[in-house]
């Protein structure tokens, strides 16, 4: 079933990559990778264990930084600025969780925004490193070997293999002894810990996993654009990665996919508004909300799931009003 | 079963609970709380309301940390040490108002409580090496044996939050038994069950120490609770009032006055 899937998932890419021609929606789908990227971290974190993060835009600056600064400015191989980015986050990550995650709540979302916003001031005034304001110039394309990733097409192959792999992972770690433990934490955490959970390695264990991921999509980010510049990581893109995941649905690797999707295309879909753009981007997610507080997958799952036992049973479903 | 045992006196008690006290702010929950509780047994704690029965579960699994005394578990300390590792020793629990994970099917559930006799860690699940496929497979094995003997397997696939309320609180017993407990905490297993499904749970309960496992169960079914105990502690106020058979607690004056007496009587208690 699951292989099914991925092969399914696999072929789409493929039959996107090769209809694709114009080189914007190449990179329109690239972005929306590489958004997919971050939302299926946070989703681990938020929708599987139940702990909320707003200051994820720090991973994923510290990843784009990281591998940055060590190849442009000290012409490091990309790929092993890549390992050292996630070596970094990992550590960062760690010592981040380790007091943050006795947090939780409205706590937890106050000290991950304080992170945030320390990592976002850090990259912004440590400009003799990271460019400051102006930015950082110059990050090298990526290349397997002799064989160069610059082009569009090829990068786009790249991120949404990267996916594929994440999802991949995503689903592993949901079911397994790790998986059922930390939806076991998001249920009721002392409960949990009556079971036998380490309650907060695991929840430690989850924070570094998703930041990885984070960091990865910072990674593709950066050599992607090759100029990166702080607001790129600021609290707004925080926040806007718990939008995908709530919007695309909490606890569903395929919401984080269809949430950075709709995140990342909306924008441009609602350029015909102009100066109203925001107000209609606003009042969609809004609606969204309203109507499916579940997000869009459970949402539209259901509303299938409705339509279908209408299309069956009119007599039993118009019986209740009947007998009103 | 345990035949060839020698029988010499009384054998070594499983958990010891050494002169315990708790105190909530002014309130003393527990005060100077003293019993022991022999293998294989089922071992009552009944008192009145706020007599500090759960105060005193909550302190033997680790959730609270008592401020004097000990508790002693197979000849180790085990006050102060966290609630997951006093699992990993053990001891495992059931709660008052039942506690599943209700997002989780009824077979998930009994997973959780496998976790604690499970490795597989991040790496594990990502890599999913033949040595974690093997545990996930026992794993799978156990929890459906346990639903069996709970008498769920139907359920399995169900969303345990959907289960009418008696089964849950069998799910909450198969659940604590996936960690291969050696004492089981029951915080009034029979509370919401109708009266069939109290017979079903003391006949349960008399299966699960015929497998071994030690019971201590907080309750306040009379009927349940003579008719399956081997001994029972009542606890008033904090203060452990009389500890002994069910036949000798139904005769002992002081507890029938703890239970039924009037306040001038309570007061002469304490």
């Amino acid at each position: 079933m699951s292989k099914m899937k991925h092969g399914f998932f696999l072929l789409t890419i493929v039959i996107a990559g090769m209809a694709m021609s114009n080189s914007y929606h190449l990179q329109l789908l690239t972005f929306i990778g590489i958004n997919t990227l971050l939302a299926l971290g946070l989703n681990m974190l938020m929708g599987y264990a139940g702990q909320i993060s707003l200051g994820h835009a720090a991973f994923y600056g510290l990843g784009a930084y990281t591998s940055a600064v060590l190849s442009a400015t000290m012409n490091w191989s990309p790929w092993l600025a890549l390992f050292a980015a996630i070596v970094l986050t990992t550590l960062v990550a760690f010592l981040v969780a380790l007091p943050m995650l006795k947090l939780s709540g409205y706590y937890l979302g106050m000290g991950t925004l304080g992170f945030g916003m320390i990592v976002f001031i850090l990259i912004r005034q440590w400009s003799t490193v990271t460019g400051g304001d102006s930015g950082l110039v110059g990050i090298p394309a990526l290349s397997l070997g002799p064989l160069s990733l610059a082009s569009g097409k090829a990068y786009f192959y790249l991120v949404w293999a990267v996916v594929l792999m994440c999802f991949v992972i995503c689903e592993r770690v949901v079911d397994s002894r790790v998986g059922r433990a930390l939806r076991a934490i998001h249920d009721g955490e002392h409960v949990a810990a009556a079971m036998g959970i380490d309650t907060s390695r695991l929840k430690v264990g989850v924070f570094v996993l998703s930041a990885v991921f984070a960091a990865l999509a910072g990674f593709l980010y950066a050599h992607l654009v090759s100029f990166i510049s702080p607001n790129s990581f600021d609290f707004l893109v925080s926040v806007r990665i718990v939008t995908m995941v709530v919007i695309g649905g909490m606890a569903s690797i395929w919401g984080s996919l269809l949430g950075a999707s709709l995140l990342t295309l909306l924008p441009e879909w609602l350029h015909v508004f102009t100066d109203y753009e925001m107000v209609v981007y606003g009042l969609i997610l809004m609606t969204i909300m309203i109507f499916l507080p579940q997000g869009l997958t459970r949402g539209l799952l259901d509303l299938y799931e409705q339509s279908r036992t209408i299309y069956r049973r009119p007599a039993t479903s118009q019986e209740p009003t009947a007998n009103r | 079963m345990n035949s060839s045992e020698p029988i010499t006196g009384t054998p070594q008690p499983l958990l010891r609970v050494k002169s315990v006290g708790k105190s909530f702010g002014g309130i003393q929950a527990l005060c100077n709380v003293t019993f022991e509780v022999a293998p294989e047994t089922i071992h009552a704690v009944i008192g009145p309301n706020g007599a500090g029965k759960t105060t005193l579960f909550n302190v033997i699994t680790g959730a609270y940390e008592p401020e004097d005394g000990q508790i002693v578990y197979e000849n180790r300390e085990i006050q102060g040490k966290k609630v997951h590792e006093v699992v990993a020793q053990g001891i495992a629990r059931t709660f008052q108002n039942v506690e599943l994970f209700g997002s989780m099917t009824v077979l998930e559930n009994v997973l959780v409580g496998r976790h604690v006799r499970m490795h597989c860690g991040f790496l594990g699940a990502i890599g999913r090496w033949p040595r974690v496929r093997n545990e996930e497979r026992e794993a799978r094995d156990y929890a459906w044996e346990l639903l069996e003997f709970v008498g769920l397997e139907k359920m399995a696939h169900h969303r345990s939050a959907d289960l009418p309320f008696g089964w849950q609180r069998f799910l909450e017993i198969a659940r604590a038994l996936a960690t291969q407990p050696r004492l089981l905490l029951l915080d009034e297993p029979a509370s919401g069950l109708n009266a069939v499904e109290t017979q079903q749970l003391g006949d349960l309960l008399l299966q699960i120490r015929s497998r071994g496992i030690t019971l201590l169960l907080v309750e306040h079914d009379m009927d349940l609770t003579m008719g399956i105990s081997d001994r029972i502690v009542v606890l008033h106020q904090g203060r452990r009032l009389a500890e002994g058979t069910p036949r000798e607690i139904q005769c002992n004056d002081a507890v029938i006055c703890a239970y039924l007496g009037s306040d001038e009587d309570m007061r002469g208690l304490s």
